[in-house]
């Protein structure tokens, strides 16, 4: 008991003495914070580099850098409510109209100087963060979808060109799925992702649309429905389609990098990830092809935004230039898993990177940014368990999407 | 007279004793648990935005007659329902049986403690990508199951059996905590119990019907009950699975999944701590239940 | 011929303990076989038990790369310590004044414990996280232990392993003249030992594994706990297995490592089957 006792006391001294911790700041230094995810620790460490670049041009500025690696947006938030969120933080796209609807981040409008160029950007990204004539965020990097195919399979089927139209991709989807002699499925032609980040295109390509002008559902027309349905006949009827869980594998990546689909659609990151972790594979990218002779593609954009209740926005506004400067994107790049938002930087890209990211860089041109107003976590939400549920097969197409629609839309309506 | 007093002095003692002993207990709880449980309940009739502008706006029962015609929360009260329903006696009963077994003198006990318990400390991160293993079409559980010419299923896409899968999960990791439970209690069992019920020559089974048994009972109403409020709040499991959709088809819905993007996702806190009040009450109707079936109480 | 019977009952049992150990203990070898695989081999799929190419390098990385691994050890085991130290007095003090003190609001407080139990975590993170920032714990070793001083789980399992306790025992002592405290240290606590083994297993487990709370409330790198830290290799777009299953190994460890150590609490057991030797 006697040992019992003076451990606890111990504990409690080791409280007390801890509760006097006090940081040793820099008199006159201001300290602000930066929060993010990250893609590597390779990437974090990168950017340290440009945090202490950073500093050393302002002495006066300290830069904590934080990383919030798991529900990012959940302890955003929740540290936003508390009032002891961050000064500058990373923020999606997807879900900037929720903050800027919400008042809680800076506009940046006042700051922006001629120098800073901001017409350098590409104008769709910088559109997904402004609301109201208003300016919240300026992009960090995005991506594009882009097919991935697997060049050992395609020589195996002999074919020559990746797919230029979904009808080609679903002809040579059947070419390449393989079977074993119990007649299993050893390879599927495509591997594909059944949410609604990469399907908002598909919608969009015979005229859907996701949501209406009200920001309600609006995906259950017929329109849309033939987009969608091409990727539930393949799946369905053609079997040469795939999600992952029906190959276990984690990803889609992982399916296409594990040689168990031989065509799939990915973005800038995979390029990098599977240099390091599929080096045998042989692969190439070329444009999504085209549906409905439409080209078409998703765009994942991330922005710097500063905090509203930031009490140091001046130097938090240093800081976002400085990150989103010409000089500093040219030189640190994001190591290949995204695309640099400024133009210049991205033409530089263009002309001396191998042919790998070209695909991916000429569908910023015409790509849909995965954005859609405030109300898209619930529609999101709502596609998805749907979505899934008709590609197995449980029911139509059509009814799947119209219960979506409809539950997400008495949702929107019932929060308002 | 005088014995009054002295039962009234005895009982005084008696209470202070109780409220020193629950001191911490009341203040910690009462800090960190009561003033969220309050928040809760008084929330739970209003409309609340906490993000940017804080506002409050009384909404009376709205949010309660929202949940009347909002088919998920039925949906996800229906799956977790058969969730409790079926996790709770299995891993009850597997959890007693492991115990009573492990508690006997067989050989290489201490191995099959350890290796029972290995489920319960391996990370849920790690869980899911072996449970993906195991799952999938081509996977460890079809494989098992072809060779011995059962059926196989798509455990991960097809929802009549995706919740199956989950609540697999769930009785394989954790079975093994309540388990040590049983095994901490059946160490209070005093052995004169036993040699009085040997001397009368009593079999084992009638030993362990008339002595081991009735003396679990309180510990039993504890794993029931903990079981019950565990069932009633899966969350993780049907999160990853369905990564958060709760689909396919709100075939792995639970309520605090729904909770959870009502709260964080939609950021409809009065509706979400509607539904948290709904839910509460829900396990304690429960547990009122069980607590009349148990007639626990020793006090009196 | 009952000799007979009860041997190859005694077979079928093992046999069904050696299937039951098998379905527990093959996860967990496999994510240590994955350990000391490198990243490829892990996402190329196999279902391999030992590694093509046995590496060190995951733990290497995690051990020498990281420069606040032994930071985030630290806080951790200090964290995980004085937690498991405070639970086991708090709640076996609560547990047993619900238990055998009668006293006016004792049922209660009773119901108030199981009320704490109904409401999901999800929901108490958000108010939790605004007191502790009113209280200027954000940050603080203060703000992981302060909420977790007391579990109600555990008072509510204290309860009811108190509520079997022979009577006799206390009538006992209160002829001695010891008072309801003197009772319950030098007479109680050293009777529940099984009990407290259990409390200590779970109340460590739970602590070492906690993440939601930490992850809201520690924002500063130096202040992380193992599972938060070891989360960074679970990347936006690459999840790297290979450190994770490392990482995982490291952090199950000291949790089996308590369990096979309160192990020995329960193993004086009384056999029911048939008499002991």
């Amino acid at each position: 008991m006697k040992k019992l006792l003076s451990s606890l006391a111990f504990s409690a001294l080791l409280l007390l003495t801890n509760s006097c911790r006090s940081g040793d700041k820099n008199e006159g230094a201001i300290e602000i914070t930066l929060s993010g995810w990250q893609s590597n620790p390779i990437e974090s460490r990168l950017l340290e580099k440009v945090i202490d670049q950073f500093e050393a041009k302002y002495p006066n500025i300290k830069v904590k850098h934080e990383v919030i690696n798991s529900q990012y947006m959940d302890v955003i938030k929740t540290r936003l409510i508390g009032e002891v969120a961050p000064d500058v933080f990373y923020l999606d796209a997807f879900e900037a109209p929720l903050l800027m609807k919400y008042e809680v981040l800076e506009p940046l409008n006042s700051y922006i100087k001629s120098e800073f160029n901001l017409a350098d950007f590409e104008p769709n990204l910088i559109n997904a963060f402004k609301r109201n004539g208003n300016l919240y965020g300026i992009p960090k990097d995005f991506s594009t979808l882009a097919l991935f195919y697997n060049e050992t399979a395609f020589a195996k089927a002999k074919i020559q060109q990746p797919p230029k139209t979904w009808n080609q991709l679903i002809e040579y989807s059947k070419k390449l799925t393989l079977y074993d002699q119990t007649g299993k499925v050893n390879q599927y032609g495509f591997g594909i992702t059944p949410e609604l980040p990469r399907q908002q295109f598909i919608i969009q390509a015979f005229g859907g649309e996701l949501v209406d002008r009200n920001h309600y559902a609006a995906f259950a027309t017929p329109e849309s429905l033939k987009g969608l349905q091409l990727v539930i006949e393949q799946y369905r009827h053609d079997r040469s389609s795939a999600q992952p869980s029906d190959v276990g594998a984690s990803s889609g990546d992982d399916m296409f990098g594990q040689g168990k689909a031989a065509m799939m659609l990915s973005g800038a990151w995979t390029i990098p990830y599977f240099k390091e972790t599929f080096p045998n594979l042989k692969f190439s990218t070329a444009e999504v092809p085209t549906i409905n002779n439409r080209k078409g593609t998703m765009a994942y954009t991330v922005a710097y935004v500063m905090n509203r209740k930031s009490t140091q926005k001046e130097a938090a506004w240093k800081l976002i230039e400085y990150l989103t400067s010409e000089a500093t994107m040219k030189e640190s790049g994001s190591q290949g898993f995204a695309l640099p938002s400024r133009r210049s930087v991205l033409k530089g890209l263009d002309s001396d990177r191998h042919s790998l990211y070209a695909p991916l860089i000429a569908g910023s041109t015409y790509a849909t940014i995965w954005q859609a107003g405030e109300t898209l976590p619930t529609i999101l939400t709502n596609f998805d368990n749907q979505f899934v549920s008709a590609l197995i097969g449980q029911q139509s197409l059509k009814d799947a999407m119209q219960k979506a629609q409809d539950t997400a839309n008495r949702e929107i309506y019932l929060s308002n | 007279m005088l014995n009054k007093t002295i039962w009234n002095k005895q009982s005084t003692r008696e209470t202070v004793s109780g409220y020193l002993f629950m001191t911490p207990a009341i203040v910690v709880l009462g800090i960190f648990l009561i003033v969220p449980v309050i928040f809760t309940i008084v929330l739970a009739f209003y409309r609340v935005q906490l993000l940017g502008e804080v506002s409050f706006q009384f909404a009376g029962f709205k949010n309660f007659v929202r949940m009347r015609s909002d088919e998920r929360v039925w949906i996800a009260l229906k799956n977790t329902a058969e969730y409790v329903a079926i996790v709770v006696p299995i891993q009850t009963i597997l959890a007693l049986g492991l115990a009573l077994i492990l508690n006997t003198n067989i050989k290489g006990k201490s191995w099959f403690r350890v290796a029972f318990f290995l489920p319960t400390v391996t990370s849920s991160a790690v869980l899911t990508l072996i449970f993906m293993w195991i799952y999938n079409t081509n996977g460890l559980l079809n494989s098992f199951l072809g060779f011995f010419g059962l059926p196989t299923y798509n455990w991960l896409g097809d929802p009549d059996v995706a919740l199956k899968g989950i609540m697999l999960m769930n009785i394989w990791a954790t079975a093994p905590l309540f388990m040590v439970i049983y095994l901490a209690a059946l160490q209070d069992i005093p052995e004169s119990l036993y040699e009085a019920a040997s001397i009368d020559g009593a079999a084992p089974w009638e030993k362990f019907w008339c002595i081991t048994l009735p003396f679990l009972k309180p510990v039993t109403f504890f794993v029931i009950v903990m079981g019950i409020i565990g069932t009633f709040q899966l969350f993780d499991q049907s999160y990853i699975f369905s990564s958060g959709s709760g689909g396919p088809n709100n075939a792995t819905l639970t309520i605090v999944l729904l909770i959870y993007q009502y709260a964080f996702k939609n950021l409809d806190m009065g509706y979400a701590l509607a539904l948290t009040l709904m839910l509460a009450l829900v396990i304690m109707t429960v547990t009122l239940i069980q607590r009349s079936l148990f007639k626990e109480e020793s006090l009196d | 011929m009952i000799a007979k019977s009860a041997r190859s009952w005694i077979w079928l049992l093992y046999a069904a303990l050696a299937v039951y150990a098998f379905i527990t203990f093959i996860p967990f070898t496999w994510a240590l076989s994955a350990s000391f695989k490198s990243l490829p081999e892990i996402s190329a799929g196999g279902a391999d038990f030992i590694p093509k190419a046995f590496t060190l390098e995951n733990y290497k990385t995690i051990f020498l790369q990281e420069p606040l691994f032994g930071r985030w050890l630290a806080n951790s085991v200090m964290v995980a310590v004085t937690v498991t130290l405070f639970n086991l007095l708090f709640n076996s003090m609560a547990g047993y004044a619900l238990a055998r003190i009668k006293f006016p609001g004792n049922r209660l407080l009773f119901v108030l414990v199981l009320a704490v139990l109904v409401i999901p975590g999800q929901i108490t993170l958000l108010p939790k996280f605004l007191i502790l920032k009113s209280f200027g714990w954000l940050n603080s070793y203060q703000g992981l232990i302060a909420p977790a001083l007391v579990n109600a789980t555990f008072i509510f399992m204290m309860r009811q392993f108190f509520l079997n306790f022979p009577k006799e025992l206390e009538e006992a002592a209160a002829l001695d003249g010891l008072n309801r405290f003197e009772t319950f240290f030098q007479v109680v606590m050293p009777l529940a030992k099984p009990a407290l083994a259990a409390q200590t297993i779970f109340i460590f487990m739970g602590s070492w594994n906690e993440f939601l709370l930490p992850l809201v409330v520690m924002s500063n790198p130096e202040m992380f706990t193992l599972p938060l830290g070891l989360n960074a290799f679970k990347g936006q777009y690459v999840t790297y297995w290979n450190y994770i299953m490392a990482a995982s190994m490291i952090s199950t460890l000291p949790a089996l490592a308590i369990y096979a150590f309160f192990n020995r609490y329960f193993i004086q057991g009384v056999t029911f089957t048939g008499g002991k030797g």
